[in-house]
């Protein structure tokens, strides 16, 4: 089979995947206790028990829960209307974030946010793993030493600390260093955005942040797989063939150490995306994290569908990006 | 003949290392010699302490809320428990011998007592943590918070272990269409952040009247969701030992399925799961209290998150507020954490540095 056949092949297996988590979603929101639609009209004034019951059946015909008859439609149809919407690109509009009374498309919100979760994302996913590397090359090759004991202590630590009090502390520091606290205002994001001096300077702390996160993470993976690795008799080998270390670590060592490192950050992913939720929340980056958060505080129950089924999509385009590098990194493997 | 003697015994020289360690083993059982080498373990001694310690006194905590009536009734509390507000209960008192009995030292107040003129104040001798804006002092907070964020860590931990473990036996033992099914729900499960599935599932339950309240369904939801890891780890060790002699001796004796999987291969693959539920532990206190932080927890519990939820703009200001709290949920997790990886090292030395 050829490298397309593969890649073809593990695309279409996201489609069951996909299906099952929107039919997860769905029957959560079908068996949680209390009305949606009683959720929704907690937003509208009403005084009179008709406009009352008005407007829960509008609600309820514009949710789909009821037919024009007023008949309960059943929760397969719903389903289907629900997968078949997706497919369109239609997530429905949200409740919370409203413009002159009326609902933001979802899509629209999420096509708007997502460039800020992306950049946000991707900056501090490339420096952690840059950085993670770097860490974990200079602690397994000289293992024991001061720098080796100093960095798994200093790896430890942040390991143990709550992500969002990173963050908070991070705030503090910069706060009475700077006298900056790096909550994002207006003005950071004024467009053109990538020419904005502004854009910068409130990216920096929530990209630190978020990179620490995923550092020490990703570098005591580095540290323990190398050591596994630099034990093997093949390194010997490479040592006595009067190779020097840099070849030994980068060309042997490396390249061998990789599969499993790939493998479990790959796995992680969702882990590393609740950790920019998380940052986005404290610094209020206004990326698909914080629109999440906010909505769920609302009851905003599309929003919190819509993002539940791209979060998950997230992950698992970024595996399928996984199992791609797996074929480059590892001649072994047979696609 | 000489020489021969001694080049055979140059070839069982051992490093010291591996010497030091057959001394470690020099007659004990599994469990003595795993116990040995945490104790050789300064960092995972570390842990273990740190993780008496914080279970000491959640379980203090616990006693002195829960049998509140009884030992006030038996002198040991003074003041009237019904009434938290009232200036005469404050909580955990010291009398020194040779004092007045009317006025002990105090150690800790009851969580809810206020303080009506002592609100925000900076830690002090009185209030070694310091109050918060509702005159509560962070101390007793922080002690009695314990309790319910080191039992929710445990409950929520020990139920997807529980389940895991079950589902991952059964599926690894039968394989097959179980097998398959089960793997398609770890994955579905798996490709859900836990984090945002958590808020997700937390909103959509809002209204839910359980005994136990808000953290009730929490607990429910967080075990409903998170077995997939423990699962995967059983199934694949139980994939490895049922075809092991053992179980086919067992087999022809004519035992059970269900006498095979608890008697004799579960307890085979007790280290990974011990490893699990240490590890597993920080990382569901880590997860409830950041739940927590982020608003979705209760706001009427007295827990390290949702002091941390309520003080976490004052960082500024007032940062022994927020400080605490955190501090305090740091602690556990690192406490959990070096447990878990010494016991790993000690249970599984192959993979020990």
């Amino acid at each position: 089979m050829s490298l397309r056949g593969f890649i073809v092949r593990r695309t279409i297996y996201i489609v069951p995947v996909m299906l099952g988590i929107t039919l997860m979603n769905f029957t959560l929101i079908n068996v949680s206790p209390g009305d949606p639609v009683v959720v929704r009209i907690g937003l509208i004034h009403c005084e009179s028990p008709e406009c009352y019951n008005q407007a829960y059946n509008k609600e309820a015909i514009e949710m789909g829960l009821l037919d024009r008859e007023m008949y309960t439609v059943p929760w397969f149809t719903r389903y289907v209307d629900f997968v078949n919407d997706l497919l369109h690109f239609d997530l429905g509009n949200s409740w919370y974030n409203t413009q002159a009374g009326e609902g933001i498309p979802i899509a629209q919100i999420i096509s708007e946010r997502a460039i800020y979760t992306i950049t946000l994302n991707v900056i501090s996913f490339v420096l952690s793993l840059l950085l993670a590397t770097a860490i974990g090359v200079v602690s397994a090759t000289r293992q024991n030493s001061f720098w080796d004991r100093s960095l798994t202590i200093a790896m430890l630590l942040g390991y143990s600390m709550p992500l969002f009090w990173l963050a908070k502390l991070l705030m503090l520091l910069s706060f009475s260093l700077f006298n900056f606290t790096g909550v994002a205002n207006k003005d950071a994001f004024r467009k053109p955005l990538f020419l904005n001096p502004a854009f910068y300077k409130y990216l920096i702390l929530p990209t630190l942040a978020l990179t620490l996160g995923g550092l020490v993470f990703m570098a005591r993976l580095i540290r323990s797989q190398l050591l596994e690795i630099l034990r093997q008799d093949y390194i010997t080998t490479a040592k006595a063939k009067g190779l020097d270390n840099r070849a030994v670590i980068y060309k042997h060592a490396f390249r061998n150490g990789l599969l499993p490192i790939v493998t479990i950050i790959g796995n992680s992913l969702p882990g590393l995306l609740a950790g920019s939720v998380m940052i986005e929340s404290v610094f209020g980056w206004p990326g698909l994290g914080t629109v999440f958060l906010e909505g769920a505080l609302f009851r905003d129950y599309p929003l919190m569908m819509a993002t539940n089924t791209i979060f998950p999509l997230l992950f698992l385009i970024a595996r399928l990006l996984t199992d791609i590098t797996y074929v480059f990194i590892d001649p072994r493997i047979k696609y | 003949m000489a020489t021969v003697d001694r080049e055979e015994r140059e070839e069982f020289l051992l490093d010291e290392k591996t010497l030091r360690e057959i001394d470690t083993m020099k007659g004990a059982g599994q469990w003595s010699i795993v116990w040995r080498r945490i104790k050789k373990d300064k960092m995972g001694m570390l842990g273990l302490y740190i993780v008496l310690f914080l279970i000491l006194m959640a379980f203090t905590s616990w006693i002195l809320l829960s049998f509140d009536q009884f030992l006030t009734d038996r002198d040991i509390l003074f003041g009237d428990p019904n009434n938290s507000i009232s200036l005469n209960n404050l909580y955990v008192e010291l009398w020194v011998p040779g004092m007045p009995k009317e006025n002990p030292i105090v150690l800790f107040n009851h969580p809810r007592y206020q303080f009506a003129d002592q609100a925000k104040l900076p830690p002090s001798f009185e209030h070694p943590f310091g109050t918060d804006r509702n005159g509560q002092d962070m101390l007793s907070r922080v002690f009695f918070g314990a309790t319910v964020s080191l039992a929710l860590g445990f409950l929520g931990q020990m139920t997807t272990v529980i389940i895991g473990t079950f589902l991952g036996a059964i599926a690894g033992f039968y394989g097959g269409l179980i097998d398959e099914v089960l793997q398609r729900i770890i994955e579905i499960l798996y490709s859900m952040p836990g984090f945002i599935l958590m808020i997700f599932i937390i909103v959509l339950f809002e209204d839910v009247n359980i005994p136990g309240g808000r953290y009730a369904v929490v607990v429910i939801f967080f075990s409903l969701i998170g077995w997939g890891g423990t699962a995967l780890i059983v199934r694949s060790n139980f994939f490895s030992l049922k075809q092991q002699d053992f179980v086919e001796a067992e087999k022809a004796l004519g035992a059970s399925d269900m006498r095979i999987i608890f008697k004799h291969i579960l307890p085979n693959s007790l280290a990974p799961l011990i490893i699990i539920v240490t590890l597993g532990i920080a990382g569901t206190i880590f997860l409830f209290a950041a739940l927590a932080f982020f608003g979705f927890g209760d706001p009427n519990a007295v827990s390290w998150g949702d002091d941390l939820n309520k003080w976490q703009n004052d960082l500024i200001e007032y940062p022994w507020m927020p400080m605490f709290p955190a501090l305090f949920i740091f602690f556990t997790v690192l406490g959990f954490n070096l447990l878990g990886d010494s016991l790993r090292d000690a249970l599984d030395p192959r993979l020990k540095d």
